[in-house]
Order: C-alpha cells, then structure tokens, then sequence
C-alpha cells in the first residue's frame, strides 16, 4: 500500500516524461532516418533547375530564405500569443497566423532538404558543411517532436516554447550555415 | 479534427518529401555505381565497410573491421578476375606491373610494411615531368586515383589496397600501380596511352581531389580536378562519364572556396575524394 501511495506523484511526474518521450523517439528517429539516407545515398550532383533562378543554389537559398521569414513571424506570433509583448494584446487571428506561417516555413524547408540529401548528401569536409549536414537533420526530428507534441493536453508549460525555440534555432542557424553563406559567396542574386 | 491538423501538416510535408525524392529519381537514372565496371564486381563482397561509414561515431570502430576484412579479401578469387581481366588489355605495361601485382601477396609478411602505411591518406602531386597531376586518396582497404593533364588525357581509378601496394584499374585501360607509406606515394600510372611516373606526397586541408557529376541531355558528365597546396589546379571533364571509353575535354575551373564550376546552366557541384574523412568512397 505505502510503496503505491509514494508511486502517485512520481506517476503524474512521469506522466509528462511519457507524453513527451513517444514523440521524441519518433523525432529522433526522423533525424537518424535522414542522416543515414544522406550517407549512405551516393549524392548525384544533379541540379535540377527551376526556372527564373539561375542556378539551384539560388532556389533553394531564396526557399530557405522564405522559410526562415516565416520562421521569424512564428516566433513573434508567438510571444504575441504568450502575452510577452508589453502593450500588445493577441488579436484573434494571430493563431492562425501562427499556424499558417509554421506550416508554410515547414513546406518551404522540404524541397531543400529533399535536394540536400539527394543530390549533395550528408557532408562533412569543412565545419560548416558538417554543422550544416548535423542541424540539417536535426531539424525535421525536431519538428517532427513539435507537431507531435501539439495536439497533446496537460503538458507543462514550458514544453512548447523550449521545443518551438528549438526548432527556430536549428533553423537560423542551417539557414546561416547555407543560404547567408551561399549569398554573402556569391552575391544575392536571382 | 483540430487536434489532428499538426499530424497533417507533418504527413503533407512527408508526402511532398517522397514525391520530389520520387521526381528526382527518375529524373535522374542512377548510373553512378555502374561507372566504375571493374570495381563494380568487388563491390558486394565487402559492404561491412560502406555501411558502416555512415555514422562518423562509427568511424573509428570501422577501422579495424576494414583492416580485418582485408585478408580474407585476397584469400577470396572474386577480385582476381577483375583485376586479371583489366591485366591483358594495358599489355603494353603490363610485365612489370603484373610481376609488382605478383608480389603483392609475398611481400605480405613484411611488418614494416603494414606499421608505416596509413589506413587513410590523401596525396596529390605533379607526375613526373610535370605534364599533369595525380591523386591517390586511400581509404581503409579501398582507394580512388586519378590522373589529368587538364585535357583529353585522364582517368579514374579505382582498386583494393594490399600490403602498402596499390594496384588500380579504371576506363580506357587506365592503370596505376604504386607503392605508399606515411608521406609519400611514388610509383606508374597510365592513362589513354600516356605513361607517368609520380612521386606524391600527402595533401592538406583545400587541397586534393574533387569530383562532381551531373545529369545533362541524357548523359552523365564527369569531372574531377586536382587541387595542389599551391593553389594551382587541374581539370577533365568526361562528357559521357557512363561509356566504357569516356572522352575527356578541360573541365571548368572549379571554385575551390564555394565547391562549384559552371558549365552554362548547369552548376556542378563537387565533393571531395577523400580518403581521411570517406568522402567520395
């Protein structure tokens, strides 16, 4: 009897450990899936091109771009939405406008990885291509935790905001190791 | 139904991944392990190695798996024929050659040999002469060369390592044979007809072999390029890299910062051949 009185608040403690743990398998295992595809694949070096943009390097450095804007009004749909911006009171629509910037960033991202990993694959020669390889990965897992940790009730929090921050991080910074570089290389062109 | 639209967001994101993955694939007929036909036949008798390079926490570990996977690779008659078949068709060289690929297996309980050869290494150089460049990157027991004059004359190649020998066999009855140790790989390589002797020595980081392939009007071009610690570069570009006497012509120069060349539309975007960290293998 005693010992299953003192289980009770661990198990509501663990409650949430366990709401979060299914989710963040799942991610992991979206990362690891990728990171291995882009290994194991033999990259082809194709370059698909699309036109109005000269090289595919330019489409996917513009999409990342696009991504990572939508990604920037996430998170400021989402401090509105917590309330962490003084004399800005959430107006009805900023749900959906947090809903739909996410879900367009999200698409946007998707062709660029698929063009990363089919035809440049998981790297590592120099720092950033490592990093950029990583994060790459890294981030549809964590996004992947995001949408699967959505829908759930009864969660602290803290979880969405940690597990959103994330996702935005790996973001920038995958933008930063690709895009920025890509431009700040080459010049920002079409 | 409001609590399921993040799992369609991620399904829709899904969906379009295999779809453009799908697109890709056939718009791109994957060619490229075919191109090497005399490796090609090696290929599956060793997968140990190739799979397990994906993780680079692995790597380490897959070390000594390769090294021990090497013995029971020249008891096995499957690489023989391989490299017997390729043998005959660069006769003109071959007694030498043949007599160096000969004594590879005697020379087998010689100690210094295995404590003085890497089981990664990048070397580049000019050939003898200085008509043009090599660049032999090894790999565990496998290794990739190639040859260029930044014109018509080059060629890829590819072989097992035994015993600090490398023997390698690529298009257009290129051949290298070779011996290496820590610094330094010296020995014959021949392509399109053109005999080089070479003496190279590792290369640093940015310097080395680069390869880039690309799908364009049904054919997959080819190009490789070596890069000294000098700066200075060398280039081929096979305009049919999938035929079995591939023509070469002089590669665009390859920006060496941003890993591309252009060739009009199409950018060409290069990875490294790297027997150090296994790019390219």
């Amino acid at each position: 009897m005693t010992t299953r009185q003192d289980a009770l608040p661990p198990t509501r403690a663990n409650s949430t450990a366990a709401k979060l743990i299914v989710p963040c398998l799942i991610g992991a295992l979206v990362a690891l899936a990728l990171g291995i595809y882009g290994r194991v694949h033999s990259p082809t070096g194709i370059a698909i091109n699309i036109a109005g943009f000269s090289s595919p390097g330019t489409v996917k450095s513009w999409l990342a771009t696009g991504a990572t804007v939508f990604a920037i009004v996430q998170v400021v749909s989402a401090l509105v939405m917590y309330g962490k911006v003084p004399r800005v009171s959430a107006p009805s629509w900023i749900g959906g406008l947090h809903r739909w910037s996410g879900r367009i960033a999200f698409l946007l991202a998707v062709p660029v990885a698929i063009h990363c990993l089919y035809a440049l694959g998981f790297q590592q020669y120099s720092t950033r291509v490592l990093i950029h390889s990583v994060l790459g990965c890294l981030f549809f897992g964590a996004f992947t935790v995001k949408m699967l940790i959505l829908p759930k009730r009864d969660l602290p929090g803290w979880v969405l905001p940690v597990v959103g921050a994330v996702v935005f991080t790996v973001l920038v910074v995958i933008w930063l190791t690709s895009a920025y570089w890509f431009f700040s290389t080459f010049g920002i062109k079409r | 139904m409001k609590r399921n639209t993040p799992l369609i967001t991620l399904l829709t994101g899904a969906v379009l991944g295999v779809v453009l993955l799908i697109s890709s694939m056939l718009a791109t007929p994957s060619n490229k392990s075919v191109s090497y036909s005399a490796a090609a036949t090696a290929e599956p008798v060793s997968p140990a190695p190739s799979s397990a390079a994906p993780s680079p926490a692995e790597a380490s570990s897959s070390a000594p798996a390769v090294t021990g996977s090497s013995p029971a690779y020249s008891g096995t008659s499957s690489p023989a024929p391989a490299e017997s078949s390729a043998a005959p068709a660069g006769s003109p060289a071959a007694p030498a050659e043949s007599s160096a690929a000969g004594s590879a297996p005697a020379a087998a309980p010689s100690p210094s040999a295995t404590r003085t050869t890497p089981t990664r290494a990048d070397y580049a150089g000019r050939v003898g002469g200085g008509g043009g460049s090599v660049a032999v990157s090894v790999h565990g027991n496998k290794a990739i060369a190639y040859v260029c004059n930044g014109s018509t004359v080059e060629g890829w190649m590819r072989g097992k390592v035994e015993n600090g020998k490398l023997v390698l066999t690529g298009k257009n009855n290129a051949r290298l044979s070779a011996s290496y140790h820590a610094g330094k790989v010296s020995g014959d390589v021949k392509a399109h007809g053109t005999d080089y002797s070479f003496s190279v020595s590792t290369v640093s980081k940015s310097s080395g072999l680069y390869e880039a392939t690309a799908r364009v009007e049904g054919k997959t071009i080819k190009a490789g390029w070596i890069v000294l610690g000098d700066g200075t570069q060398v280039g081929s570009l096979e305009t049919d890299a999938d035929s079995d006497q591939p023509v070469a012509v002089t590669a665009p120069t390859l920006d060496v910062a941003t890993m591309t060349a252009r060739i009009g539309n199409v950018v060409l975007h290069a990875i490294p051949v790297s027997g150090v960290t296994g790019t390219g293998f």
